[in-house]
């Protein structure tokens, strides 16, 4: 157990050797959906009586420490009173072993908090784990799971010292600018997700491919038409127009390639007989399959 | 629900009764869609696997950082009901350690979790697989292990990532044994052609797949909306948007923008705040690849065909090695035929001749003499169809996207076309 004592007067001036200079400051910061998913799955899963729960991320650096990117993250049991904080360092400590074993690139980079604001403790665990992330800055991630504003009002701040000698207690959060990392696979299940979160019954079904194609091609559709609407407007007059968008729109409309138009239809042929050809093919493999497993029976 | 408690109440006060420590529970505070867990003599079959997104998120992960190695890790949850909820998984390390090192991580990473209220009861595994031939002996083994002790109602989910990203859908299975293979297993005879055509068992019945669901909890739902329409809620949202220190990239903003302008001016407030309600299903950042007109075609599909054509290399040697077992078996029938054949001959003739015929050799002197040949076991040829048949079906069921996609590019270099002329 690691015990957090807030001190009890401003002049009690403890020397600590725990003051961390961090030696470069983290710029830019990249989070995985799936850390975000952890955390509300740790407020969820708190005790009774908690107001907030606190984690440690996990992630990786590039090698000056300017770019984080937050991978994972686990849950770390703590406690807190009117002036003293207890985090589990063992249960913090353990877990990070047996991650290490999974994923062994990942570091601890920072810790998550839930709430919509700082919690009066954040200086001192922002000290524990600035130690624990050396020699780098620890990155904050804090997720507002009451939804004060509307929104989850998801922030990553980074801790900097402050006051002419730096002490644990004293720390000026300064926001960190960040950005979702989506890849590929990850998309799909999310995708999923946002499917459950809109239909009735609260749960989304795995669709086949085919359906899927169809869906996207319907949003697709919304898509151009509210466009299609939108130039309309601009050209009308009636709408202002945005340099940017128009940027966009040229590009999309730039990135689809000039044919010639009997080359296209030559690929177009003989791709269209590569695919009739391979849906023959599986199809004549499963009769095989079929029949051999019915001989099979008879003999 | 309160009827589900009427009926499950029965068996929990029998439990209770007979345990004086569970006496002192107080089983009027468990919620009513609890009641069955306490039931643990129920026996409902399994109908459906939800998954929360964290675990599938987690899976994913796993399986996208070590491809294309194929991973594996532990699911957690609950079965209530027939309905198995798998709320968290972890991953088991790949590299080589001793299987008690393996079980150690596994029970200290359960307990672990405990500590923060996670669902400590595992309720299966999970392997991620490429080009679908997932369909392995080992896979078979461990699956039947977890049904044998972990619960009855244990699945294996199956994850692709090749398949997700080429897709642009979630592909993730969740399969277990079926009784037919179980109890051949547990027989323990071996599978001859006799046992698995006894049993009914065929390439197709070795799994049976059960239907997955994704459902996400309110908070979930709320962080889905919220990455789906980054700029909070409102149109001046967007002007901050751009200032907001936790913001998407340009182009999301942009798109944003683009879309709010498109459907918030020109009508009424409530039209506006519908229009814009209307375009969270637009899932901005969920785009998958679901319409990238280059994908699923090329290198997976030549990847894919090829291993159909390893895949029917084999099924041709296995029938062949069992055409030769069989040949060799008949073989040894006939022999032993002619050998009792020739002893009645000689018998007959001693009799003719009024000597003592000579002793019939009784069935277990023949059998040590012509030992059958034993069948090589058919579960190899039958995973090796089964594996066929799965990937056939997928390659036939990814041709109907494939089309759909060929006629959208025609459309659109017509289009293209046109207007370039």
């Amino acid at each position: 157990m690691l015990n957090l004592n807030l001190p009890a007067l401003a002049s009690s001036i403890v020397k600590s050797g725990a003051t961390t200079v961090a030696t470069s400051t983290t710029q830019q910061c990249y989070v995985h959906p799936v850390v975000l998913f952890s955390v509300l799955d740790h407020y969820l899963r708190r005790n009774d009586n908690q107001e907030r729960v606190i984690g440690t991320l996990l992630g990786v650096r590039s090698d000056d420490g300017r770019i984080v990117e937050i991978r994972s993250c686990f849950a770390v049991p703590h406690f807190e009173t009117e002036d003293q904080v207890e985090v589990d360092m063992e249960h913090h400590r353990s877990m990070f072993a047996l991650h290490k074993r999974a994923s062994a690139r990942e570091q601890i980079v920072g810790w998550y908090a839930t709430g919509n604001k700082l919690s009066k403790y954040a200086a001192l665990i922002q000290d524990f784990y600035s130690r624990e992330a050396a020699p780098f800055n620890a990155v904050h991630l804090i997720i507002d799971t009451d939804l004060t504003d509307g929104n989850l009002g998801i922030k990553c701040l980074q801790g900097s010292p402050i006051g002419v000698r730096a002490h644990p207690e004293n720390c000026l959060f300064l926001p960190l600018p960040y950005e979702m990392q989506y890849p590929d696979a990850e998309l799909t299940a999310l995708q999923a997700t946002a499917d459950s979160a809109e239909s009735d019954e609260g749960y989304a079904v795995m669709i086949s491919d085919m359906e899927q194609l169809e869906k996207s091609i319907d949003e697709l559709c919304a898509m151009l038409e509210r466009v299609t609407a939108y130039v309309h407007r601009v050209c009308e007059g009636k709408e202002k127009p945005n340099n940017l968008i128009g940027k966009y729109l040229m590009d999309m409309l730039a990135i689809v390639p000039n044919i010639d138009a009997t080359q296209f239809s030559t690929l177009f042929q003989t791709h269209l007989q590569d695919i009739l050809m391979v849906a023959y093919l599986t199809n004549l493999t499963r009769a095989q399959l079929n029949i051999a497993d019915r001989l099979q029976r008879i003999i | 629900m309160a009827g589900d408690g009427k009926t499950q109440a029965k068996p929990m006060t029998a439990l209770l009764n007979e345990d004086n420590e569970l006496a002192a529970f107080d089983a009027s505070a468990v919620p009513a869609q609890l009641l069955p867990v306490l039931d643990v003599e129920s026996s409902a079959a399994l109908r459906v696997v939800r998954v929360d997104p964290l675990a599938i998120l987690k899976i994913v992960k796993h399986a996208r950082e070590s491809y294309p190695t194929p991973v594996n890790g532990q699911l957690l949850g609950l079965e209530i009901g027939g309905v198995l909820e798998v709320t968290n998984a972890f991953a088991v390390p790949t590299q080589p350690g001793s299987d008690e090192d393996m079980t150690q991580y596994q029970v200290e990473m359960i307990q672990s979790l405990r500590e923060v209220n996670v669902d400590s009861s595992s309720v299966g595994w999970y392997q991620s697989t490429r080009l679908g031939d997932f369909l392995q002996q080992p896979l078979l083994d461990v699956q039947a292990s977890y049904q044998a002790s972990a619960g009855a109602a244990s699945v294996v989910l199956i994850h692709d990532t090749a398949k997700s990203e080429h897709s642009g859908n979630l592909s993730l299975r969740a399969f277990r044994l079926t009784p037919t293979y179980l109890d051949l297993i547990r027989r323990g005879s071996g599978f001859t052609t006799r046992d698995v055509a006894a049993h009914g068992l065929t390439y197709a019945n070795i799994l049976e797949e059960v239907p997955v669901h994704v459902a996400a909890s309110a908070l979930g739902r709320a962080l889905v909306a919220e990455l789906q329409w980054p700029a909070g809620a409102g149109t001046d949202a967007d002007a901050d948007a751009l200032q907001r220190p936790s913001s998407f990239n340009a182009k999301l903003r942009a798109r944003a923008q683009a879309d709010d302008a498109a459907g918030g001016a020109g009508s009424g407030d409530a039209a506006g705040g519908a229009a814009r309600l209307g375009s969270r299903g637009l899932a901005r950042p969920m785009c998958t690849g679901a319409l990238d007109l280059a994908a699923g075609g090329g290198g997976s599909l030549a990847r894919q065909l090829e291993a159909m054509g390893e895949l029917m290399d084999e099924h041709a040697h296995d029938a062949s090695q069992w055409m030769y077992w069989k040949r060799g078996e008949a073989k040894v029938r006939v022999q032993r035929q002619q050998f009792v054949q020739r002893q009645a001959l000689a018998n007959a003739a001693r009799e003719a001749r009024g000597e003592a015929p000579e002793p019939v050799p009784q069935d277990a002197e023949l059998d040590r003499r012509f030992a059958p040949l034993p069948e090589p076991s058919r579960l190899d040829a039958l995973l090796n169809a089964a594996n066929l048949g799965l990937l056939a079906k997928g390659l036939t069921q990814s041709r109907g996207p494939a089309l759909a996609k060929m006629y959208m590019a025609q459309a659109l270099h017509g289009a293209s076309a046109g207007v370039s002329e």
